[in-house]
């Protein structure tokens, strides 16, 4: 009887199931980095205008795109429309702005990012194909209705820098 | 004991790193070696005498300006100062490709001596010209390329002590045993004829008694000669000593010397009274002027 005990006893233990979850970790570097270059400046010609170019006292916004894998990201650079701080205004700001490729690392891939690109707005779309370094500069002007004068204060407005992938 | 502990620490460590520091390399960049042109003499724009300089980068951009069909190649290169050809040669076609664009460009390179680099330049092939160019080399700079630059370095080897050389004497110049010496040196026919001269005694005998006489006599001179020197001291000490006595009892009377006080009135009194005109003056005066006029007439009334 004692025997038999023992016996029920050691196929109730083989019968037992045992579960584990082992992890698989992994780390994605990204292949594009976005690094800002140049920050950009509005230079106030008149009243009623602020503008980045550089005969009007401004200074185009510089960002610079790194790329180590081909054919694989978009870069999609698009120029302010609004202010992110700034004092109180009078009336409608009108927003201009553009990008364009202000230097390549390779010559013969990157050629014709500026030709190629697509605009949508004030987005412009750059088709990354080249390993390397890209620096696009973007300008910005805005108007303030009505020719009202800006009033005085900090103004603040950011060119939104995306690389995403294809 | 904690104190000679942290003592021979800090003596390790700044042994360490003066070692470390005399000899270890260090990178370094040039200017911009595009600005004087588009070609450029690598011993110019590396730093001079430093033999162990390997450039291990090389930094560009410019801006080329072209038409979007024109053909065009851009080479950043530098001849191959050992051989043929390039040790460097970096080119971007720019063929079909719109112009205006800037390139900036970071290319390494198998770090080589600047021995084996030549001259540099931007050679455009095609159509279209460069602007705005940039050209920099970064290098690095091995103290120890020559390890007898310093003690420290890997491969150093003491120098030896300069050797002194030994000298045979016997191959020296000896002037003794030269014949033109030894001639120059010995008699000449003068001193042999006067060593062939015999003086008879009673020469010698008269030449010794004027010797002594001529002794005598300057002896006697130079005894007159100190006895009147003497005599002479004694006579101004004397003299001197009779002036100061007189000059004694000369002062002595001034001291003794009073002058009487008192007031000295005004004895002479001037009335007052009119002065009469001197007559003789103004006839001698008026005779003057006549005479004065009668001159001054004369020269026009000349006659002719």
């Amino acid at each position: 009887m004692f025997k038999k005990a023992i016996c029920v006893a050691m196929l109730s233990a083989v019968g037992t199931v045992y579960a584990a979850d082992v992890p698989i970790n992994g780390t994605v570097q990204s292949r594009c980095i976005i690094t800002t270059d140049t920050a950009g400046v509005y230079g106030n010609p008149n009243a009623y205008t602020l503008t980045t170019t550089p005969a009007d006292g401004g200074q185009l916004a510089v960002v610079r795109f790194d790329v180590t894998l081909a054919d694989a990201y978009y870069a999609e650079i698009t120029a302010p429309s609004s202010f992110s701080s700034s004092p109180t205004l009078p009336d409608t700001v009108t927003w201009t702005g553009d990008t364009e490729v202000s230097a390549v690392s390779d010559a013969t891939g990157m050629g014709s990012y500026e030709t190629n690109k697509i605009e949508l707005g004030m987005t412009d779309k750059y088709d990354l194909t080249a390993t390397g370094s890209t620096w696009f500069k973007t300008s910005s002007t805005a108007t303030m209705g009505g020719n009202k004068a800006f009033p005085g204060g900090n103004y603040t407005a950011l060119v939104e820098a995306l690389c995403v992938a294809q | 004991m904690l104190k000679k502990l942290l003592l021979s620490v800090a003596l390790v460590s700044w042994a360490g790193y003066c070692y470390s520091d005399s000899i270890a390399t260090y990178p370094g960049v040039t200017p911009n070696v595009s600005a004087g042109g588009n070609t450029w003499n690598m011993n110019n724009v590396l730093p001079s005498g430093v033999p162990g300089l390997d450039i291990n980068l090389i930094i560009y951009s410019y801006t080329p300006q072209k038409q979007t069909a024109d053909d065009m190649t851009v080479h950043i290169q530098n001849e191959n100062a050992a051989g043929n050809g390039y040790i460097f040669r970096e080119s971007d076609d720019w063929s079909g490709l719109p112009g205006g664009t800037e390139i900036r460009k970071v290319v390494p390179v198998v770090p080589s001596n600047r021995s084996l680099w030549g001259n540099g330049s931007i050679e455009v092939e095609g159509t279209g010209t460069v602007t705005e160019p940039f050209v920099f080399y970064n290098y690095r700079v091995d103290p120890c390329y020559d390890p007898q630059f310093d003690p420290n370095c890997p491969g150093y080897v003491q120098p030896a002590p300069p050797e002194i050389e030994t000298v045979d004497i016997n191959s020296l110049y000896d002037p003794l045993a030269d014949s033109a010496v030894t001639d120059a040196l010995s008699s000449t026919e003068t001193d042999r004829y006067k060593d062939e001269e015999i003086e008879s005694d009673e020469e010698k005998k008269k030449k010794e008694e004027e010797e002594d006489k001529d002794r005598e006599e300057r002896l006697e001179k130079a005894l007159a000669a100190a006895n009147n020197a003497l005599l002479f001291a004694g006579a101004v000490a004397q003299s001197q000593l009779l002036d100061s006595m007189n000059m004694a009892i000369n002062m002595n009377s001034y001291y003794a010397a009073s002058i009487d006080g008192g007031t000295y009135k005004e004895s002479v009194t001037l009335v007052d009274t009119q002065l009469p005109e001197n007559k003789t003056g103004l006839r001698n005066g008026f005779a003057q002027q006549l005479l004065h006029e009668k001159m001054v007439e004369m020269q026009y009334n000349k006659k002719k």
